[in-house]
């Protein structure tokens, strides 16, 4: 039966015929669901509507809506930038071991990773564009039609690597769902060489995302050569601790199985690059504190607070035990993989992190300013709002792409439908 | 279940879920048809919410929009835009302004020099600065900063810029810090758009509507030389000064960057910037670095001169000395 | 199988090397503003490539030296003065104006030196020669070149004035050189700067919501 589809060549009008009719049946499928879902989607609308008016406000009164000046001129938006470039590119960690080293456990919550990734990313590129002063203009970053300043500006690079990995988590997975939910197998020639390049690039988009600040060696808190290797290490901490939580959703609310021995690996890989994430922070500790100079008065504002401003003590002293104690508790796993311990284990490692990638880099990289001023910041009620109204659409968009993914597969599986 | 049947969510659903298709290349086309809408009115409202503007405001408005970056822009025009902008000024503002597009001149490289020694703090070449180059009124926009430094120490790092009090206070000394004009300009490099460069005659400038205001040129900037329009820049009609350059002086928008142009109006005329023509004690010397017989030139071969964060390899064209 | 790999690898990345190492020790040959501008020596033709008015309507006088570009201006003094010429009073005619001393020379304030050893007004000026600034040997200064008297003692601020290192100059960057004198920013009789108030301030940089 399979090979004979297999070698079947459909014709161009059937071709047609199958797209929509896939495509039917994913918008379907994706929303679809019970009370319970149709209201969850009805309160991530809600919070997109929300974060769409505060946009039109930051629009009408100029970026001065935000909290960010001209010394601290990064803020929340970037931060959280950051951070989710590392969760988009985590999804490697998953799709590393199930195709180099055929692992079969792993290779079926691919699927699940690439979707966190996709959301992950549509949502990092949100976080620039909202941040962008003169949005109108951004056509005037366009090779052709406008200037390009590739290869010497940083975020040139940022904007091909992001966007080419966006398309290729969306071409493989795309074209995997499409050939499961024919009940064909994908042919490996098409897909296997894009599912290897999309593992260097994961790693290209996070080192990519770090140079951007460890490039500037007007600020020192950034320019040290270990923030490359620390972005990759928190990124792959971070995320595959959220595909656990995303797993125990799944788990909870749908009738697909994920077997210990997932839960397991994941773990271990987000334990081994917690605890390297920790050796890193300990190592940037060690350079600012042992003899500090006029170039660790940032790390002296983040960690103990420079001249009476202390804002931002309470946070990383926070993210740093939440990481720690996440970071025990899944290396020496008490529950066994339960999922009521490993699950607010992996929430304390995502928020450590969270904070400490975010706000944690952000703001000390930009205080004392160059010219050894202080500025206080803590983000305004339209950057919270565009912040929830996009980590909205995120989830919005996971979502939207899991149900129909996670159905198909099922049915895949299960040879339902054939 | 049908989501047809579904009466809780229906309009909510079918308002954000008409166009979703769950490809994830339509969801992010989707995504991006909705960003570009936002685009659209951002425009629109970027415009100042002149939407009402007449037709002819709107028309200058919309050649403006799509013109070309200045320096792909041929002579005629960059002739074009600046009539243009003068056009939208009389019409918006009602203020007639003459804007230049004036080349650099063949055979200079602007330099400067901060005697400091000299400065007493009067603070003239910021209120100087304010005024010719028509910054930003609402927001304090100032691209000069002067630090009150005590005896000891030679960095503005642990002097104090908020000193408001007579001056010069005993055991103190005063240093002015602005844009630098480095040669290796770390913000030149730094910009996604080319929005920024270095002018053959040493200038660091902007082309202000070229900016798609990312700020990454000022976390690039050691020097906090560059400025950020958060809001839209506010200047009495009778203080602004008249005489514009287009990459100088004119009145910028909100969401675009500037920065100090060694008054670019001003020294591509000939004339010395705002700054030093102010200074009381003639602690700023400006001039051309090519011409062996120039005071900046005088003042590098004589004096002991130093440049801030000499050690981040910026080539900086602002020099400090002391008598 | 690893063995082709390999060689194309190196053989594709050791061009991009060498083309980096290349252009590095290109880049720090260069030696930056400094080298460009020690090698420029040639003069600066102002009249043929400034466009721009190259001369301000100053009153000025020829400065008797000259600095390395050649001749210089400095502004004038002498029409600047209130009672310009001395000598109007101070002649062989008795003065007939009551508390002629007083409305004449009254707002003067004499503070000039040190306090073991002030400057007195016989420094600078001569019963004789009112008219004049007089040296100790008799060298007769004109009012517009006081420059020639204060660089008798502050000689290495004379030095840099007449290069441009100190004092201030008033014309454009290029063309004419004018320059302001001596007591165009210092007054001869009390030149040290009064303390003053900032014409400005700078505002808190952190916003104030």
């Amino acid at each position: 039966m399979e090979t004979t589809q297999e070698k079947m060549i459909p014709h161009k009008f059937a071709i047609i015929k199958e797209v929509t009719a896939f495509v039917k049946d994913v918008i379907t499928w994706s929303l679809s669901g019970g009370l319970v879902y149709q209201i969850y989607l009805c309160i991530l609308a809600a919070l997109m509507v929300l974060g769409v008016y505060a946009y039109f406000v930051q629009l009408k009164v100029g970026m001065a809506a935000t909290n960010m000046s001209d010394i601290v001129s990064w803020g929340f938006y970037i931060a959280n930038f950051t951070f989710l470039v590392g969760v988009a590119a985590a999804a490697v960690m998953i799709i590393l071991p199930s195709y180099i080293f055929k692992d079969k456990d792993l290779h079926k919550v691919v699927i699940i990773g690439e979707c966190v990734a996709i959301g992950a990313l549509v949502m990092c590129l949100m976080f620039v564009f909202v941040d962008l002063g003169a949005p109108w203009n951004a056509w005037h970053m366009m090779p052709i039609i406008g200037l390009f300043n590739w290869p010497t500006s940083l975020l040139t690079w940022d904007v091909l690597v992001l966007n080419g990995y966006l398309v290729l988590n969306l071409l493989v997975p795309a074209y995997i769902l499409y050939c499961h939910y024919y009940h064909r197998k994908p042919k490996d020639k098409l897909y296997l060489p894009l599912v290897f390049i999309s593992i260097f690039w994961a790693f290209g988009i996070h080192l990519v995302t770090a140079f951007l600040y460890q490039g500037l060696p007007a600020r020192p808190f950034w320019n040290n050569p270990l923030m490359g290797p620390r972005f990759l290490a928190s990124a792959f901490a971070a995320g595959p601790a959220l595909i656990i939580i995303v797993l125990v959703i799944i788990q909870s609310t749908t009738s697909f199985r994920v077997e210990d021995a997932v839960f397991n690996k994941i773990r271990r890989i987000s334990v081994i690059a917690a605890i390297i994430n920790l050796i890193m922070l300990f190592s940037e500790v060690f350079k600012e504190f042992y003899l500090p100079t006029h170039h660790s008065q940032p790390a002296i504002y983040l960690y103990f607070g420079l001249k009476g401003h202390t804002a931002l003590v309470p946070w990383i002293w926070t993210a740093i035990v939440m990481n720690v104690i996440g970071t025990l508790t899944m290396a020496f796993n008490p529950g066994k993989n339960n999922p009521k311990v490993l699950v607010p284990a992996c929430i304390l490692l995502f928020l450590g992190i969270w904070i400490e990638k975010g706000i944690g880099l952000i703001v000390p990289g930009l205080v004392p300013s160059p010219l050894g001023e202080i500025v206080d910041y803590a983000p305004s009620w339209v950057e919270v709002s565009i912040t929830l109204g996009i980590l909205a659409l995120g989830i919005f968009v996971v979502s939207l792409l899991l149900k129909p993914a996670l159905m198909i597969e099922q049915r895949y599986e299960t040879g339902q439908g054939q | 279940m049908d989501p047809r049947k579904n009466k809780i969510c229906q309009k909510p659903q079918e308002k954000d879920c008409q166009q979703t298709k769950p490809n994830g290349r339509r969801e992010f086309l989707k995504g991006a048809a909705r960003v570009a809408a936002f685009g659209g009115a951002a425009m629109l409202a970027g415009c100042g919410g002149g939407m009402l503007g007449s037709k002819e405001e709107l028309s200058l408005r919309w050649k403006e929009y799509f013109k070309k970056h200045y320096r792909l822009m041929t002579p005629e025009e960059k002739d074009a835009t600046v009539q243009r902008l003068e056009q939208l000024a009389k019409i918006k503002n009602n203020v007639n302004i003459q804007m230049s597009s004036a080349p650099p001149i063949e055979g200079v490289l602007f330099g400067y020099a901060f005697n400091v020694t000299r400065c007493e703090g009067y603070m003239e070449c910021v209120a100087a600065c304010v005024k010719e180059n028509n910054l930003d009124r609402k927001s304090n926009m100032q691209y000069i900063r002067i630090f009150e430094m005590e005896h000891g120490q030679m960095t503005p790092e642990v002097g104090n810029a908020k000193f408001y009090h007579q001056v010069p206070v005993e055991d103190h000394f005063y240093m002015g810090v602005q844009c630098n004009h480095c040669q290796n300009a770390p913000c030149v490099a730094a910009c996604p758009t080319k929005a920024t460069w270095q002018e053959p005659d040493g200038i660091v400038v902007v082309d202000y509507d070229w900016c798609i205001g990312c700020r990454y040129c000022i976390a690039a900037c050691p020097y906090y030389g560059r400025r950020f329009n958060w809001n839209d820049p506010v200047v009495p009609k009778d203080e602004m000064t008249k005489k514009q350059h287009y990459l100088g002086n004119r009145m910028r928008g909100r969401g675009q960057m500037e920065k100090c142009t060694f008054c670019v109006q001003r020294s591509r005329a000939g004339r010395l910037p705002a700054c030093v023509e102010a200074c009381p004690t003639g602690a700023r010397v400006f001039g051309n670095l090519l011409d062996p017989d120039s005071e900046i030139r005088f003042v590098l071969k004589h004096k002991k001169v130093f440049r801030w964060k000499e050690d981040l390899a910026t080539d900086p064209k602002f020099w400090y000395f002391v008598d | 199988m690893k063995t082709p790999i390999f060689k194309n690898c190196f053989w594709g990345v050791l061009p991009v090397l060498l083309l980096i190492f290349a252009a590095g020790l290109v880049y720090s040959a260069k030696g930056g503003v400094v080298q460009i501008y020690k090698n420029a020596t040639a003069p600066f033709d102002d009249e043929k490539q400034v466009d721009a008015a190259l001369s301000l309507p100053i009153p000025s006088v020829l400065v008797t030296e000259r600095y390395q570009g050649g001749r210089f201006r400095t502004e004038t003094r002498k029409d600047k003065m209130q009672r310009f010429s001395c000598s109007q009073c101070h002649n062989n005619k008795p003065v007939r104006v009551a508390q002629a001393a007083e409305i004449a020379h009254g707002e003067i304030v004499l503070n000039h030196g040190s306090e073991a050893r002030p400057l007195s007004c016989y420094t600078c000026h001569k019963k004789d020669e009112r008219d004049f600034l007089v040296t100790e040997e008799g060298t007769k200064i004109d009012m517009d070149h006081s420059y020639q008297m204060c660089g008798q003692c502050h000689f290495r601020q004379k030095k840099d004035w007449v290069g441009g290192a100190h004092g201030k100059r008033i014309s454009y960057w290029t063309g004419e050189r004018v320059v302001k004198n001596c007591t165009g920013c210092h007054d001869p009789h009390s030149p040290r700067f009064k303390k003053r108030w900032p014409v400005i301030y700078s505002p808190p940089l952190s916003k104030s919501k």
